[in-house]
């Protein structure tokens, strides 16, 4: 009963400020209205018993993505400026497209058997300690390679930014 | 009482909302920042699928760590370039940025 309660008020609270991030006029409030989506997803694994992935969330999307989001806009002045410049289109394709996706994908789901699973009553148990041991035993290359890749995304973002000193001669 | 269905029918519906916002969105920033509301459904997706199959295998919160990486990755690298870009050119808009070599 609370666990339904707790799900249907996150879950309307992620809808509709997902729907006005995508459809508000200002850029700089569409990515405030991004941050307050990702607090509702970061509830939603506090439900689903994600701790770790909670706490992640808010430190890498919140506290990094959006953040640096919000930089970018400030950096690109035409947008915050007296007019925010809101060039919108293919409202009707876009309509199309994307209600067909949720029909399609919500047909499927309900039609699906197996849906109704119940999870275990094992329930607020924390699973941060097997995701440490999972991390560091059978996904060990994977966490390896995402740390590369996390290394050679900083790099790139350096290089590609600065100025090349070539252009000033 | 919840179950799977209803997750996944969040994530479905958070999904293609953020594909409305790729479409409709002409500002690069922007859809950039839908994208990360797909990511973000896909990741609810996961992390409802690995609460409700056998408890010791919690291989979709690892994914769903991946994920958080690749996507933090990602924009970091598409906020270079968008900022690349509006250095030399003074354009956000993703449909100005029709010539590739500058």
């Amino acid at each position: 009963m609370v666990e339904s309660l707790l799900f249907y008020s996150f879950a309307s609270f992620i809808l509709i400020s997902a729907i006005f991030t995508v459809t508000a006029k200002n850029i700089f409030h569409c990515a405030l209205y991004l941050a307050s989506t990702l607090f509702g997803v970061a509830a939603i694994f506090i439900l689903l018993n994600a701790y770790f992935l909670a706490a992640v969330q808010v430190l890498i999307y919140i506290g990094a993505v959006v953040v640096l989001t919000i930089f970018v806009v400030n950096l690109t002045k035409e947008i915050t400026g007296e007019k925010p410049v809101f060039v919108r289109g293919n409202v009707l394709p876009a309509l199309i497209v994307s209600a067909l996706t949720a029909t399609l994908i919500i047909l499927a789901l309900v039609k699906t058997t197996g849906g109704q699973i119940l999870a275990k009553e094992t329930l607020a148990v924390d699973f941060t300690r097997v995701l440490g041991k999972q991390l560091l035993s059978n996904f060990v290359l994977a966490f390896e390679v995402v740390s590369v890749l996390l290394l050679a995304a900083l790099i790139a973002a350096i290089t590609i930014v600065s100025k090349d000193p070539e252009d000033k001669k | 009482m919840i179950t799977i269905t209803h997750y996944t029918i969040l994530s479905a519906l958070l999904f293609s909302i953020g594909i409305y916002g790729v479409i409709t969105r002409k500002n690069a920033i922007g859809i950039l920042i839908s994208i990360e509301l797909i990511f973000n459904a896909v990741n609810i997706n996961m992390v409802a699928v690995s609460r409700y199959l056998p408890q010791t295998e919690i291989y979709g919160q690892v994914f769903a760590v991946f994920i958080i990486a690749v996507a933090a990755a990602e924009s970091v690298i598409g906020l270079a370039i968008i900022l690349a870009i509006y250095n030399s050119r003074k354009k956000v808009n993703a449909d100005e940025m029709d010539i590739m070599k500058f």
